[in-house]
Formats: C-alpha cells, structure tokens, sequence
C-alpha cells in the first residue's frame, strides 16, 4: 500500500505548475523582461557610471512594493518587502518616493487620499549602508534573524534583495592581507575569505528566503587588454582562418575583477550602458538613450530604453521601451 | 573589533569554556566570528557536553553583530531624514545657487573639478564665509596646499556682513572668524587622522561652539595623487577608505562636504578630472569650474548631480 502510494506520486504536473506560478511568479521587470526571473536567481546588472542602474533598481522596487489592489484600484504590484543594502552611499530616496508617487497618481490623478497607501508602501522599503566589508558581513550574517523578525511583526515575505555596487571594497579588501595572528587555524580577513563569507551567507540566505538577488556591477567599458591588444587579437584570428567552434570563455566588453566564486554564484547577466545617441520621442524633450544586453544566458542582441524625464527638474524618471532588437 | 577576553566583563556568557571551545576553530575576536561558518560552528557547540550554554554564547555574539553595522531603516524614515534633517545651504554666490537648485545639499559630497586658477578655492573660501558670517555654523577647512587667505574671508564676510567698522561690528567679525577652523594636511595620512578626530568630537558631542554644518578638503587630489602608484599599491584603497569616510561623515552628521580635485589631459587632448575611474563614482555632485581668458568671469558645469541632468551651464564672478 505504501509502495503504492509512492509510486502514484502527491500531484500532477498541472498541479505543481499551477502552485508553483503562485507561490514563485515569474518576475518581468522592464527593460529586464526578455528573460522571465525567478525567486532564487543572482542577477548581475553591470554597467559603466551613470548608465541607469539604480534607476533600473528604483523601478524594481517600485514595482514590488505596490500592492496588487488597494481600493479597488489595480496597481499590479506585488506587495512584498524589499531589502537594499546600499554599498555606494549614494541612494537618494527622493527619486524612489517620486516615482512611487508618480505611479501611485496614474490611476488616481492625485495623491489626496492616498497617503495611507504611499506611507505602507514606503515602509516595505528597508534600507542598509555599509562603510566597509565587515559591516557588509554583519549585515548579511544578522539579515535571516531580521527577515524572520519582519515576518513575525507584519507578516509579509521579502522578494527582492538589492545590494547596490558589489566589489567596492575589493580595493580596500585586497589592501589589507593580514597574516593571521595567534593560532594557526585562525583565518585571516583576506580579500578570498570575506568574498567566500558573502557567497555563503547569500546563498544561505536564499535557501532559508526564496526572494531575487539584484546586483549593481560597476565596471570600466572596453579596457579588456588594451584597445590596440584586442584588435590585433581579432585581427590575428581572422587572418589565420580558424574559428573557435565553441566560445567557452565568452568574450566579455569589460575586465571581470570579481572573485571566480561570485562569478559562480551569478545566475544571470546583463549589460547596460548609455549610448551616444539621443532618441527624440517628443518634439521637445531629448532623453538620452541607454543599451541593455544580456550576458548570461546570452541573447545576442541590443535593447535600447529611455529614461524618461516627465518635466522639470524633480520630475519622476520612469523607464520606457520602445522593444527595438539591433 | 573586540577580543572575546574583552567581552567577558561585559557579558558574562562568554567564559573561559566559550573561549576556548571558540579558540579551537581559530575565532578569538568578534572579526573572526564574522567570516566563520555559524551553523556549522553551532552544530559542533551541540556535540559538546555544555552545549546550551556555548549556544546562548553564539546568540550573544550575534545580538554584538547585529549592532556593529548601521541600523535598518525603513523607507519613510529615510524620507524624513532626507527632508527635514538634511537642508540645502546656499554658497553665497547667486550663479552657483540658480545652477544647483538652491545650493549644496547636506549629507552630499560635491567635487569642484577644474583646471588651475579656475577659481576652486574662491568658491570654497566663498562658500565658508557665507556659512560663517549667517551663523549657521562652524566650518573645518583642510588645506593642502596653503591656499588658504584670511584676507580673502575677509573680504568675502565684510561683503556679507553690514557695519564692520563699528564695535559691535567687530566682535561679530570676532565671532564669525571664529566659526571657520583651518588645519593644513600635507598627507593623506593626517587627512586621516583629522577627519577621525573630527568624527570622534561629534558622536561625542565634545564640539566646541557650534554644529559643523561644512567641511572641506581642498584640494583632494593632491593627497591622493602622490600614492596613486600602479596596481599593486595601496593607493587605490586609501583613495575608497577616504571617499567612504567622506560619506560617512556627511551623511551621519548631516554636514556639507565640500573637495576639489584638478584635471588631467585626457584622449583628443580634452582635459578630464583627475584620479581616474575609481574616484568618478565616488561624488554625489561633480561639477566643473573653467575660467574666460581676459576677463573675471568664471563657468560653472554640472557634469553630474543626482536629481538633473548633465550639461547646465552657469557664469558666475567671485
């Protein structure tokens, strides 16, 4: 009997699809919605300075802490808690207020009324900075006995971890290589074993609460080994005839400084960069033009996206895509 | 961070047993404990015979973590802060004001970037003027270079200030010059040492006469520029270790920081700031100064500020 019942399973594939979509929906954030992300994903956001990134950030988060309904009005978020740890310091809370603001007014025409829902929504907004690593680690370490604290206190579930500019402190890290002092088990706080630290407890961290790590990469465009180097390089290649029938060390843009066990713990990859154009959507305004290009899993091709000024100086950036693949 | 024999004053949980048991995986300070697996450590506390003990002793040490980094906070109290504690101080020059909204935001570190005799350290002797002679505080100026002229300040507060050859006027002189303090650093090490200080005296209140309300470090490349040496060097670390403090400061006292930094010949001959890619990230405001050749006037650029876009022009004279 007991057989039986093993062999007859505990429900259909219909059913499991069905609980499953549920309980971990699949996450289309634009302009990163050409590839569906789920709960317990690492994703990379790598981008030269001022390429939107935390905008992209801003308006994830935005999104996750709407509820789905309020009022009867459908704002299609997904009313869970967002964590951001923020590691540049230099978050500006103004423009996630405006542009929750902005969003919460579309629907509305006015924010009379609605400042119940603004202040619940700001409040499923947590924010951390660190100064150096080991305050990172702290933060990390101590996060599972916050989340649960949260839970208890107002039973909601976090879904996004963002933790902005990963791998500043890999400069002050790599600097202060001590020899470990005292016994000789003592491990010794090297740049490879606080990076070890953080992949453990993210992982860790994604075990005990299934939610979607963002991770803002700053990186320098085009400097793989010398712009002279690269072309001769491809140059050399093409000359000679051979092609590589598999790229297995896929030729990244940019020099990769993170530890090979970060690159591990990444799920997926994406690029964004500002481009040199200029995309005119109303006779008026410029807004400058931005590409995205994802990584990993490797799409081949460019999306471009406008952050969009409405007017003004304080005005709400918000993220559009005219979908235009290159 | 502290050694655990340390801790055992304060908290009597972590005994000589805690210490030991905790010594025989190599942790001896709270450091180690952060970079150290603790489920495996606690799985291991069980397998001893005092084990409730140990683990209340890894409780403890967690509940001494949890308040070595920041405090969370949620969104709407950060919205607080942001708007009622951290106010937008004017630099007393009508141009640079229109250009930046109302002026320097407190909590923002703003780089002056410009070539020489472009006019940096007139703004920054203008702005700590301003800021002195209204009485909104005190000012610590970090000079690199002995650029610092008290004849200049003078100049600039007499302008500010009304009826400076009277009595009262000049005690009022007395108390303004008063509220602008001028250490010289020739090294980033001393930058270093004053800027802890600085720190120290504020967490424990200890400031004599007012709130520093503007700080500034002029110029910061010149610090930093001497140990920027190749890849291997600390340079690059001491030059993060420096913006973070930066921050820290300006965010956790709600001060204005004000650095200036020179510029460098770039590609097709365009001069770019100087200290390279790692420092651009650094600002929250980058602006640029250049001078009209013949004439006083000065143009400011914003090459980067968090609420506009590039490219705003503005033509000041000091």
């Amino acid at each position: 009997m007991a057989a039986k019942r093993w062999i007859d399973g505990d429900e259909t594939a219909a059913e499991m699809l069905s609980r499953v979509s549920s309980e971990r929906p699949f996450l289309l954030l634009p302009p990163l919605h050409r590839v569906p992300l789920r709960v317990g994903n690492v994703v990379e956001l790598a981008g030269p300075s001022s390429s939107a990134k935390t905008q992209i950030l801003i308006q994830a988060a935005v999104n996750c802490i709407l509820p789905r309904e309020w009022n009867g009005v459908h704002y299609g978020g997904l009313e869970r808690l967002v964590m951001f740890i923020d590691l540049d310091c230099r978050f500006d809370i103004l423009r996630l207020s405006e542009m929750l603001k902005h969003k919460i007014m579309e629907p509305n025409g006015s924010m009379h009324d609605h400042e119940e829902l603004f202040a619940a929504c700001m409040r499923r907004f947590m924010y951390v900075r660190c100064y150096d690593s080991l305050e990172f680690l702290a933060t990390l370490k101590t996060l599972h006995h916050r989340l649960k604290r949260e839970k208890a206190m107002h039973n909601v579930n976090i879904q996004l971890l963002m933790i902005d500019s990963i791998g500043p402190f890999h400069w002050v890290d790599r600097g202060s290589t001590f020899f470990p002092l005292g016994s000789h088990n003592r491990k010794c706080l090297s740049l490879q074993s606080i990076s070890e630290t953080v992949v453990q407890e993210i992982r860790k961290l994604l075990v005990l609460h299934p939610m979607l790590v963002i991770a803002t990469k700053e990186i320098v465009l085009g400097n793989v080994y010398g712009t002279d180097g690269a072309k001769q390089n491809k140059y050399m290649l093409e000359a000679s005839g051979i092609r590589s029938i598999t790229s297995s060390s896929q030729q990244l843009p940019y020099r990769e400084f993170m530890p090979p066990i970060w690159q591990s713990l990444i799920t997926h990859k994406i690029l964004v960069r500002a481009s040199d154009d200029h995309l005119l959507i109303r006779p008026d305004q410029e807004n400058s033009l931005y590409l995205s290009e994802w990584l990993l899993p490797s799409l081949g091709y460019q999306d471009k996206f406008v952050v969009k000024d409405e007017h003004g100086m304080r005005s709400p950036p918000c993220l559009i895509i005219p979908p235009m693949p290159t | 961070m502290a050694p655990f024999k340390a801790l055992e004053l304060e908290y009597p949980i972590i005994d000589s047993n805690f210490q030991t048991f905790c010594a025989s995986h190599g942790i001896l300070s709270v450091e180690d404990f952060l970079i150290h697996d603790l489920y495996e450590l606690a799985a291991f506390a069980k397998q001893q015979p005092t084990s409730e003990k140990l683990e209340q002793g890894i409780t403890q040490i967690l509940s001494i973590i949890d308040e070595q980094h920041q405090p969370w906070v949620n969104g709407m109290e950060l919205l607080d802060d942001t708007l009622h504690r951290k106010h937008v101080v004017p630099t007393g020059c009508e141009g640079v004001d229109l250009l930046l909204g109302g002026g320097l935001h407190e909590g923002q570190l703003t780089e002056l970037v410009g070539p020489s005799s472009s006019g940096k350290t007139q703004v920054c002797l203008l702005a700590a003027s301003y800021l002195a002679s209204k009485h909104m505080g005190t000012v610590v100026y970090l000079d690199t270079g002995n650029s610092f002229s008290t004849q200049r300040i003078a100049e600039f507060v007499g302008r500010f200030s009304n009826h400076m050859f009277s009595q009262a006027g000049h005690r009022n002189f007395q108390k303004v010059m008063n509220n602008i303090l001028c250490h010289s650093v020739f090294d980033i090490f001393t930058m270093f040492n004053v800027l802890h200080q600085l720190e120290f005296n504020m967490k424990s209140q200890l400031q004599k006469g007012g709130q520093v309300r503007l700080l500034i470090v002029d110029s910061i490349s010149s610090l930093i520029t001497p140990i920027l040496g190749n890849i291997g060097s600390q340079g690059r670390a001491l030059m993060t270790s420096a913006g973070y403090l930066l921050k820290k400061l300006a965010h956790e006292h709600n001060i204005v920081v004000l650095v200036t930094n020179h510029t460098v010949g770039g590609e097709r001959g365009i001069p770019k700031p100087a200290l390279g890619q790692i420092w651009k990230t650094v600002a929250h405001v980058r602006l640029l100064l250049s001078a009209d050749h013949g004439n006083d006037t000065r143009s400011i650029s914003v090459l980067k500020h968090p609420s506009m876009a590039s490219g705003k022009v503005a033509r000041f004279r000091v």
